[in-house]
């Protein structure tokens, strides 16, 4: 019995002392940026306090918590910019930014994972725009149309304010916009004698594609590249869900709530059949290099706006054009954008944050620092490049055919179901069954936002 | 809120812990024998005192998240709503017996292992046995077979993910010299497992090439020379001196690489994201992803107790073989 007692004591001390040491480590661990989840726990409570703090002094500023995502240092220093000259202009409020590293896998949103479980979110964020519903069903983030007026909501190009809107309210706003074009070797496809298309009217058709990039392939070089090597992701969503509405096809019902006879529609089976067979007539490699497109070593390339940059860099004489089509024309469109969090006590100073961070001034800024198309109809034509070939293509399809990502809660599902349907296509698996077996897992996530 | 109720245990705590202690201080002892008990209870204090930093930790990182992912494996916590957490039984664990992408998962794990335990293991029996011979450059060759282990499994992963590469990897090119078409290591479902298992064998073999070596010092030189009087060749002195004197040391090393071999984890999160069509999705990758990603982290809880209780089980049935093997 006595030993029990001992033993009980023992742990009851371990426990006493166990709850004091978890209070003292979070004090002391201040700036510390390891990756776990504990110590961004223990980041974001030392921030909370500071808040606090400065409020009780009487200090009648306002604080807002900014938290932005890195992927690039140019990037980061125009975001750091524009808040330096947002809290000069506001001598009401002032923005506290902490940068998180975007790694592009799941850095940024584990650190948002964990402030959420511990109630530590900033006052605004940086989301990514088809996140925008599954943090909005859940109540994460605020509708902001109270504090924006018709005018400034205009201003935005459509898919802006389509990829930041769920079930009718707007919920966010981004700086710049994203697309997919089709680059090509400039000399490869004149020595093949084949004429690119320098406008949306031209764009080539699924049919095109797949004939020029059969001629382009030779023995030692592909006709076509679709950078395979970023992994099966958000990517293979991004540039290849538009093959599914060209096709008149759909990923997801309307209202974002129902994937069978969506996901494995005819339609969706067809576009990832073409998938399919760019990949069996070999004009395309699930495993392409780094520089695959740079390097000469693939005559076309489906890629993104950096690789305009990384081209040019490369030395590389390329052109772009529109996306391929087969009955709409549609490309792939969105990017990380601001949202206000319901954590917030001053949505309408945050809201100003975001309006600065994604005004004319700022998306141009921020255009010449990504290479991305900026989210301002205006500063579309105010940039003189995006008013000349071949950039002129870029801005013509973001501002015509650009088609927002589904606005579903289950989308961190959804667009794994998708990928992984798209990676099976391009292994040659049958796309019917893998299909079936995925909308059976995104059904399963939809029953968790039945209500 | 986790604070809150976690200094209201400590106050309660407090006040139990004080409750036992006190009669025994404040009992002025009459006799030799209950001093002798209160002297005892100190010296057990002291003991606990100097026991505390270790338990605290294994406490809060260990205990405590083991506690909480047991909890959350009974609710349907959702990250996304911390603060609506309910209760829903077995249905998680229901879940597991219907989850394609569990058995694939739980089927991979169990395929790497069972490759990746006795190739390792023979591989670092056959190094240790290399270098405890007195050949030229016997220390490059040690730093270099340990090497891989002194480098972190994410940059190994990444560099081999390059090597394997069909169009410009090393791999290929070499294979190229000798007429082979390029592999489709990490692309093709049938052999990106085999893949990542020579270079996990590759990258482990180091270590436990380091613990044989010691075992193999440990072995008396008398035993050889014994042998060798009785005339027995080197094939006979391996088989008779040398492998029964690395009995123990073998049975705790296959333990330690079991074990590990079930927590696949970095490097098919770094070579090949779980694919090609979830052929190198081990355990502990999906529910990684199925509590990160998708934010399911009851599910993802429930996975984690069972995955625990089959590690558990193997650890028992390899405790109970060597029990067996010692007597």
């Amino acid at each position: 019995m006595k030993k029990l007692s001992y033993l009980l004591t023992g742990v009851l001390v371990v426990l006493m002392l166990a709850a004091c040491s978890s209070d003292s480590s979070a004090n002391s661990e201040e700036d510390s940026s390891g990756s776990s989840g504990e110590n961004q726990t223990s980041d974001t409570v030392e921030t909370g306090s500071v808040d606090t703090s400065v409020e009780a002094t009487g200090d009648e500023d306002v604080l807002l918590d900014f938290w932005i995502h890195q992927t690039g240092e140019d990037e980061t220093n125009a975001y750091i910019e524009l808040i330096d000259a947002f809290n000069k202009e506001h001598d009401d409020i002032h923005v506290n930014a902490e940068v998180i590293i975007d790694d592009g896998a799941s850095a940024y949103s584990d650190s948002i994972n964990a402030a959420l479980v511990a109630g530590n979110l900033p006052d605004v964020m940086a989301v990514d725009g088809p996140y925008v519903s599954s943090f909005a069903e859940a109540g994460v983030i605020q509708p902001i149309d109270k504090y924006i007026d018709k005018e400034t909501k205009s201003q935005y190009v459509d898919s802006i304010i389509q990829q930041g809107t769920y079930n009718g309210k707007l919920y966010s706003l981004g700086a710049m916009e994203a697309s997919v074009m089709l680059y090509y070797n400039k000399d490869l496809l004149d020595e093949a004698g084949i004429e690119p298309a320098d406008s949306i009217e031209g764009a080539w058709t699924w049919d095109e594609l797949m004939e020029n990039s059969k001629k382009l392939t030779t023995e030692d070089r592909y006709g076509l590249n679709l950078f395979m090597n970023y992994g099966v992701g958000e990517w293979l969503t991004f540039m290849g869900a538009p093959l599914v509405w060209s096709n008149g096809g759909a990923l997801i019902s309307e209202d974002g709530t129902k994937v069978d006879g969506y996901l494995n529609s005819p339609e969706t089976i067809e576009a990832l059949n073409y998938v399919k067979d760019l990949f069996a007539e070999g004009v395309v490699t699930d495993s392409p290099g780094e520089m695959q497109f740079e390097e000469g070593n693939a005559a076309l390339a489906l890629g993104g706006p950096w690789i305009a940059v990384s081209a040019e860099d490369a030395g590389l004489n390329w052109g772009m054009m529109p996306y391929p089509y087969k009955d709409e024309k549609v490309s792939p469109s969105g990017s990380m954008a601001y949202a206000v969090t319901n954590n917030t006590e001053n949505p309408e100073a945050a809201v100003e944050l975001m309006k600065w961070m994604t005004n004319e001034e700022a998306t141009i800024k921020i255009s010449k620092a990504t290479g991305m198309p900026p989210a301002q109809k205006s500063a579309f034509e105010n940039m003189e490049k995006f008013n000349e070939l071949p950039w002129s293509i870029m801005k013509e399809q973001v501002i015509q055919t650009a088609h927002a990502r589904p606005a579903t809660p289950a989308y961190p599902v959804l667009t794994d179901a998708f990928a992984q349907s798209f990676h099976a296509a391009s292994l040659g698996e049958d796309v019917e069954s893998v299909v079936e077996q995925q909308v059976q897992r995104v059904e399963r996530e939809l029953k968790r936002f039945e209500e | 809120m986790k604070g809150n109720s976690s200094s209201a245990k400590q106050l309660t705590d407090h006040d139990h812990y004080k409750a036992p202690s006190e009669p025994s201080i404040r009992k002025v002892p009459p006799k030799r024998k209950k001093r002798r008990k209160s002297q005892a209870f100190q010296e057990a204090m002291t003991g606990y005192f100097f026991l505390a930093p270790a338990l605290i930790l294994l406490g809060v990182f260990l205990l405590y998240p083991m506690g909480a992912a047991f909890y959350y494996s009974f609710t349907d916590f959702y990250i996304l709503k911390p603060d609506d957490i309910s209760f829903i039984g077995f249905e998680n664990f229901s879940y597991i017996w219907q989850d394609a992408q569990f058995r694939q998962a739980f089927w991979n794990t169990v395929y790497f292992s069972v490759i990746v335990v006795p190739v390792q293991l023979a591989v670092a029996l056959g190094l240790a046995l290399l270098i405890n011979k007195k050949i030229k450059f016997r220390v490059f060759f040690r730093t270099a077979f340990f090497s891989p282990v002194v480098m972190s499994l994410v940059v190994v992963s990444i560099l081999w993910t390059f090597m394997y590469n069909p169009n410009e990897g090393l791999i290929n090119q070499l294979l190229g010299v000798i007429g082979i078409s390029p592999q489709p290591f990490l692309t093709s479902p049938d052999q990106a497992m085999n893949s990542i298992i020579v270079m996990s064998v590759w990258q482990g073999a180091g270590f436990q090439m380091m613990i044989f070596l010691a075992g193999l010092q440990n072995i008396p030189n008398h035993l050889y020379e014994a042998a060798d009087i009785d005339g027995a060749t080197s094939w006979q002195k391996f088989l008779h001196v040398t492998l029964p004197g690395l009995k123990n040391i073998a049975l705790f090393i296959f333990i330690t690489i079991s074990i590990a071999a079930f927590k696949l984890l970095v490097q098919p999160m770094i070579m090949t994201q779980g694919g090609p069509l979830g052929s190198t999705k081990s355990l502990v990758y999906h529910i990684y992803e199925t509590g990160f990603n998708y934010r399911d982290v009851g599910y993802a809880s429930a996975m984690a107790v069972v995955f625990t209780m089959i590690v558990l089980t193997i650890t028992i049935i390899q405790r109970v073989l060597i029990r067996e093997e010692r007597g």
